[in-house]
């Protein structure tokens, strides 16, 4: 039988190698941390109802949600401050240059990929390669967010720590006007993760679904496919 | 009329001589403090020589906007006692609350010790200071409490600010803080201040601050804040003796329910322990009595900065602001959760409506290439 | 001629007291009082959370601490239609008595004595016959001559070293001290015995609320769980603690405070009829045996009385808008209906609106507005609250306990009932409540003690606690009796937040300026006629006053 349902020809799609290594081993730590750390966190910011006629010796599960908030927390900062080093040493695709906005065009592309993703009121022609503007912008809030959140959670646990490097943000509370607010702001910003989260992984598939080069695989094997047409047009 | 005669001081020393106490019973004491003020033995004589030479300071203590309740509770101090204290170590020369003169002659007596001794006294302050008017919403002997703060701070060796009203404002400031209540540190400058925040600060806490001033002649070592260490450098939360049903997940659910009688946690129900820097778990209250948490109540946070305004008493977390009470953050984000769900179902919709052609080609072309394997 | 002269600071009170009086002939003809310090606490609590409201209030005084929460609570209970366990009815008892017997016990000692006592001639004492007229009057163990003598030298010891510290510039020497020396040596004595007491005698603060002062209280009940077999709770040990206390106080009042009380007012009979002022009483009564809600079971009956007829008590309403009312006419607010309305405090307004003169100043502008307080009337009369008030209404409804403390004093002095009515009465009256409370406080402690051993162990009733049980509008009042006098708190809750929240406060009676009318209210009632032997030593314009007990922290709020 005759090829009829398909008008032009068919793509020739290029391997591009997008994701190094080092960003795939950040990437997936980073989110397993943010969901432990979420997950944890949300029960120490509310912990649920146990009637138990227990002495306290006999349990440990609040303390053991702590810890592993704790452990998570250091394994997401030195995660965390590792992919800002990448970010001067990796690949093209790795480089801090696509999170900051630095000049107009930025912006310009920035309000093109809201066009085409969100409201869908243009085509998109080439799409990107790494990450569009709007997704690189974002990871930047993100980034603010860790910060936000490394300060707030070792301003916090540097009251329960005698070693040195939480010691480095005894500074933190009083910023804040106090330990209070630093929790406020901590439980807030855990809201930003899980809704960030949410968007962020619906917009993988989504990207997958209608651009079809590999999105959701990117993050695992490290590379996408272009079509050749625009692999040609962008060299 | 008794006048005071300006003959020699005496120091403690010779004080605690005159009133029949031997050198030895003065070495005892002197051992016995320097143990209590954490200090190695050698201390002792180094305080010793402290009480030896110095004659009675001279304290002008002021009232603003206050309760007066840090007033009580440093005449509920235990040890030292407060009668001693004002017999003995210091001189009290004004404290509206206490002192025998009144009107004028109360006022006269203020100017005389800040002449007599310009830059020897301790001026200890209670309540905050109205920045609000044109000072008419604090006034004493017709003078502005503005006016009054800076001509006594300008000659004072030190100053204290006693309790939350002089460290932070306290109730007067809080929201929306109609009188601009303002906290002493941010007035006085260029002179050496002591928060000891509280309300009240425990008694004993006070007495030892100012008994630390007067024995070493030297400030207590202060935190990042200006706070005492040795009261403000742990947490309730670190302190407290219900720490390990924390740890153990074991709260109190509501008052007086099955996990109050059993002294559990009282963390769900508001306790603010573990944001709050106080003395209260160790040394705890009137004597070593009892402190909030052993009483069944939650700490709310008494010498936190801003701590009216932290939130109800009640709630582990405040109302989220501008959302209204019993709103937490929580509320809000389970809200804004739903609303993006929405807004991916909908906008999942519409990619497959504005966007099916070039996701129907993606598949013609997956179908196509089935076809072109001709597989079966 | 008249001559004005002004006394500020007042010392020795809670706050920031002004009195500016008309002196005439070695009288005071007019006199003004003036609070001048405000925090506006009630516009502070508008939005804020009920159950949270108790802590801000607390916070109204420090002196006075519990009382404003305590009135708190109640307020919210009322609206929210909450009733209290037995429990914890008995523990509020018992905080309060403690509180109130430790306040007059201060007030005496450190705040008042030293307008009778005078320090510098107890110097001049023999100790052997101090001890004497110390043992003449009472068992209490410290009166040997070797303590006395102790104490004169070291007192003298102080004088001696030329920084007198709280004593530099008092009116020593002043014709109006008329006390032996060896008295004025007893009553410093106890000035230093009394303030090592006090500090006790609040631990049982300590034990139910947590802290003194501002110990804790909470909407329901109280947060102290009874817990017989737990070392956190309420136990065996607590209560026994507690009791100890009692006890002591008990000793205390009676060995001590009531001796003293006694023997120095037998030197100043002359004051029984100086300073009796506005001649009307009012009392809302607190300390339930059977619930608040029942008001025949207070121990401190309510009621008022009028133009000193102790034949009968009227009956009081506080929830009725045309009874209690705040007038603003000489007081720095203004009104939305006009400055000469009477708002019930369900209604209250609390919207500053200074006029006075600009600080520094000499003078206050009399003739017009002149204070921070606002008026309270009940039925359009001025009113005096407090100790008097208070056993004049016992008195007055035929109640025997206090008729025996009344009678007993008035027979030891030998002074008719009209003495009563006087700066001398209001003095001896916190005595004798004193009294009766110490005795009242160790039937709280056995009533405690009985519901616990009939089983019932509840200390807080929690099932209005959680804002979505409230209806979406609610009003109350809650009233308890200060140290100082009736106290009231109104409070209205919309959408689950404080609409309005107004404090009438006992020193806002006593202390306030004139109404619309210019009718003085009871520390302006009581100055007038005031002997002043010297106009640069006022002596006596602060025995009237400090009779009152000031608080100005709570009369402004
Ligand atoms: C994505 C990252 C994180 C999330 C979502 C998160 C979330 C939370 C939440 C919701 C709480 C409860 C706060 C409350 O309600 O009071 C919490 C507590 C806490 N977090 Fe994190 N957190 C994160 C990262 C960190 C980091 C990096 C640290 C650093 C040490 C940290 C340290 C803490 C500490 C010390 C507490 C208080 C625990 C306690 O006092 O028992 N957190 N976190
Ligand atoms: C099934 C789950 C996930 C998949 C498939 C996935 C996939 C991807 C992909 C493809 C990118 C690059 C996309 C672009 O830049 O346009 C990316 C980047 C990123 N993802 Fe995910 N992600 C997943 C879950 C998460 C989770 C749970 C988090 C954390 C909350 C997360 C955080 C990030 C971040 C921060 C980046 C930027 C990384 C960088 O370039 O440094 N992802 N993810
Ligand atoms: N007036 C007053 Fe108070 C009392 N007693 C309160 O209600 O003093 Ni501070
Ligand atoms: S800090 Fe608190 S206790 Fe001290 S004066 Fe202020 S309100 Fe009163
Ligand atoms: S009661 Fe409060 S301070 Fe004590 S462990 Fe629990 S949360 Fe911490
Ligand atoms: S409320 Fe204050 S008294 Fe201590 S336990 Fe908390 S700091
Ligand atoms: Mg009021």
């Amino acid at each position: 039988m005759e090829a009829t349902t398909v008008q032009s020809k068919p793509q020739v799609l290029r391997r591009v190698f997008v994701w190094q290594l080092p960003v795939r081993y950040y990437h997936w730590v980073n989110a397993l941390c943010i969901l432990v750390l979420t997950a944890t966190g949300f029960i120490i910011g509310d912990p649920p109802a146990l009637l138990s006629g227990k002495e306290a010796y006999a349990n440990f599960w609040f303390g053991t949600t702590r810890f592993i908030h704790f452990v998570a927390a250091y394994i997401f900062l030195f995660n965390f401050l590792f992919r800002i080093y990448w970010g001067f040493v990796g690949n093209h695709f790795a480089s801090w240059k696509n999170f900051i906005p630095t000049n107009k065009k930025f912006f310009q592309d920035m309000w093109r990929v809201i066009q085409v993703d969100i409201f869908m009121t243009k085509k998109e022609e080439e799409g990107a390669i790494g990450h569009n503007r709007l997704a690189g912008f974002i990871y930047f809030l993100t980034f603010i967010a860790f910060a936000i959140q490394c300060l707030t959670g070792f301003g916090l646990y540097a009251a329960m720590s005698d070693w040195w490097l939480p010691g480095l943000f005894t500074w933190v509370p009083t910023l804040f006007g106090g330990d209070f607010m630093l929790r406020q702001i901590h439980h807030w910003a855990m809201w930003f993760f899980i809704l960030f989260t949410v968007v962020h992984v619906y917009l993988v598939f989504y990207h997958d679904y209608v651009e079809g080069r590999g999105e959701l695989s990117s993050m695992a094997g490290g590379w996408k496919f272009i079509e050749e047409k625009y692999f040609n047009k962008k060299k | 009329m008794l006048t005071e005669t300006s003959t020699h001081r005496k120091t403690y020393y010779e004080e605690l001589r005159d009133k029949g106490y031997t050198r030895r019973d003065f070495m005892k004491f002197c051992t016995l403090f320097a143990a209590y003020m954490g200090l190695q033995s050698t201390g002792a004589a180094q305080i010793a020589d402290a009480l030896k030479n110095t004659p009675r300071v001279p304290v002008i203590w002021l009232h603003f906007q206050e309760c007066t309740c840090c007033s009580e509770s440093f005449i509920r101090s235990s040890h030292p006692i407060v009668a001693d204290i004002i017999l003995d170590k210091l001189s009290l020369d004004y404290s509206e609350t206490l002192m025998a003169a009144a009107g004028h002659q109360a006022e006269e007596v203020r100017a005389k010790t800040m002449k007599d001794h310009y830059g020897e006294y301790i001026l200890c302050v209670e309540g905050s200071v109205p920045m609000g008017g044109d000072g008419e919403y604090c006034c004493i002997g017709g003078k502005s409490a503005l006016n009054i703060l800076e001509e006594t701070a300008a000659g004072a060796k030190a100053i204290i600010a006693w309790g939350s009203c002089a460290c932070n404002g306290c109730v007067q400031a809080a929201k929306p803080n109609p009188t601009q209540a303002t906290p002493i540190h941010k007035i006085v400058k260029g002179k050496p201040i002591v928060k000891v925040p509280g309300c009240p600060p425990i008694g004993e806490v006070m007495a030892g601050t100012i008994v630390h001033i007067i024995t070493f002649g030297t400030l207590p070592e202060l935190d990042g804040t200006g706070r005492p260490k040795a009261f403000y450098s742990k947490r309730i939360h670190d302190s407290c003796y219900r720490r390990p049903y924390y740890d153990a997940g074991l709260f109190v659910e509501t008052f007086d329910d099955e996990n109050a009688r059993r002294g559990y946690c009282l963390y769900k129900v508001g306790c603010k322990g573990p944001s709050t820097y106080n003395s209260c778990g160790i040394m705890k209250w009137n004597n070593g009595v009892s402190f909030p948490i052993q009483s069944g109540h939650g700490c709310f946070g008494c010498s936190e900065e801003k701590f009216w305004d932290n939130g109800p008493i009640y709630q582990r977390l405040p109302n989220f602001p501008g959302f209204g009470i019993e709103t937490s953050a929580d509320k809000v984000g389970m809200v804004a959760l739903g609303v993006t769900a929405a807004g991916i179902a909908a906008h999942a919709v519409a990619t497959n409506l504005r966007k099916h052609k070039m996701v129907d080609h993606l598949i013609d072309e997956g179908k196509q290439s089935d076809r072109d394997l001709k597989l079966d | 001629m008249s001559q004005r002269i002004v006394i500020d600071p007042i010392t020795r009170i809670e706050g920031h007291l002004r009195i500016e009086a008309e002196i005439k002939d070695g009288k005071v003809i007019e006199a003004y009082s003036a609070g001048t310090m405000v925090r506006l606490l009630e516009e502070i609590l508008k939005g804020r959370d009920p159950r949270d409201a108790w802590a801000f209030v607390g916070r109204v005084c420090g002196v006075c601490t519990t009382v404003h929460s305590l009135a708190s609570v109640r307020s919210v209970e009322d609206a929210l239609d909450i009733v209290i366990p037995p429990n914890a009815e008995m523990v509020r008892n018992i905080m309060f008595a403690v509180q109130n017997i430790q306040d007059h016990v201060i007030h005496f000692y450190h705040l008042h004595a030293l307008d009778w006592v005078d320090v510098v001639s107890a110097l001049k004492a023999d100790p052997k016959k101090t001890s004497e007229i110390a043992q003449s009057i009472s068992h209490w163990p410290k009166s040997s001559p070797g303590y006395f003598s102790d104490l004169q030298k070291r007192l003298t010891k102080f004088v001696e070293s030329g920084q007198l510290g709280i004593f530099a510039n008092g009116y020593w020497g002043h014709p109006a001290y008329k006390l032996p020396a060896e008295v004025n040596l007893i009553g410093v004595a106890h000035y230093l015995e009394a303030l090592e007491w006090q500090k006790e005698i609040v631990k049982v603060h300590t034990v139910f609320g947590g802290k003194n002062p501002h110990p804790n209280y909470l909407v329901g009940g109280m947060a102290c769980s009874i817990s017989l077999d737990d070392v956190s709770g309420i136990n065996a040990e607590r209560l026994a603690y507690v009791q100890q206390l009692l006890l002591q106080a008990k000793t205390f009042v009676e060995q001590v405070y009531i001796p003293d009380l006694l023997a120095i007012a037998s030197y100043y009979k002359d004051w029984g009829a100086i300073g009796g002022g506005l001649g009307n009483y009012l009392a809302y009564g607190d300390l339930p045996m059977n619930g608040y809600r029942d008001p025949l079971s207070y121990k401190f009956p309510g009621g008022a009385i009028l133009n000193k007829d102790v034949s009968k008590v009227l009956p009081v309403d506080m929830r009725n808008d045309s009874e209690i009312q705040e007038f603003i006419s000489r007081s720095w607010y203004e009104y939305a209906g006009g400055d000469d309305a009477g708002l019930h405090p369900w209604k209250g307004e609390t919207k500053i609106k200074y006029t006075g003169p600009k600080p520094p100043y000499d003078f206050l502008n009399i003739e017009e507005k002149y204070s921070f307080l606002k008026t309270p009337r009940w039925k359009g009369h001025a009113m005096e609250v407090g100790p008097l008030a208070r056993i004049l209404v016992g008195y007055a409804s035929g109640r025997e306990d206090f008729k025996e403390v009344v009678d007993s004093a008035l027979k030891t002095l030998d002074v008719p009932i009209d003495a009563l009515f006087s700066t001398l009465g209001r003095t001896a009256a916190r005595g004798l409540e004193a009294k009766l409370m110490t005795g009242w406080a160790l039937e709280f402690y056995d009533q405690l003690i009985a519901n616990i051993k009939n089983g019932d162990t509840r200390m807080a009733n929690m099932e209005k606690f959680k804002p979505e049980t409230w209806p979406a509008k609610a009003m109350g009042v809650g009233h308890t009796e200060a140290p100082r006098g009736a106290l009231g708190h109104w409070i209205v809750i919309e959408d689950k937040k404080i609409a309005n929240y107004q404090l009438v406060v006992p020193s806002t009676w006593n202390a306030s300026p004139r109404d619309k009318d210019g009718n003085p209210s009871a520390y302006e009632s009581a100055l007038k006629g005031t002997p002043v032997a010297d106009e640069k030593m006022p002596l006596e314009i602060l025995r009237t006053i400090h009779s009152f007990d000031p608080c100005l922290a709570c009369a402004v709020h």
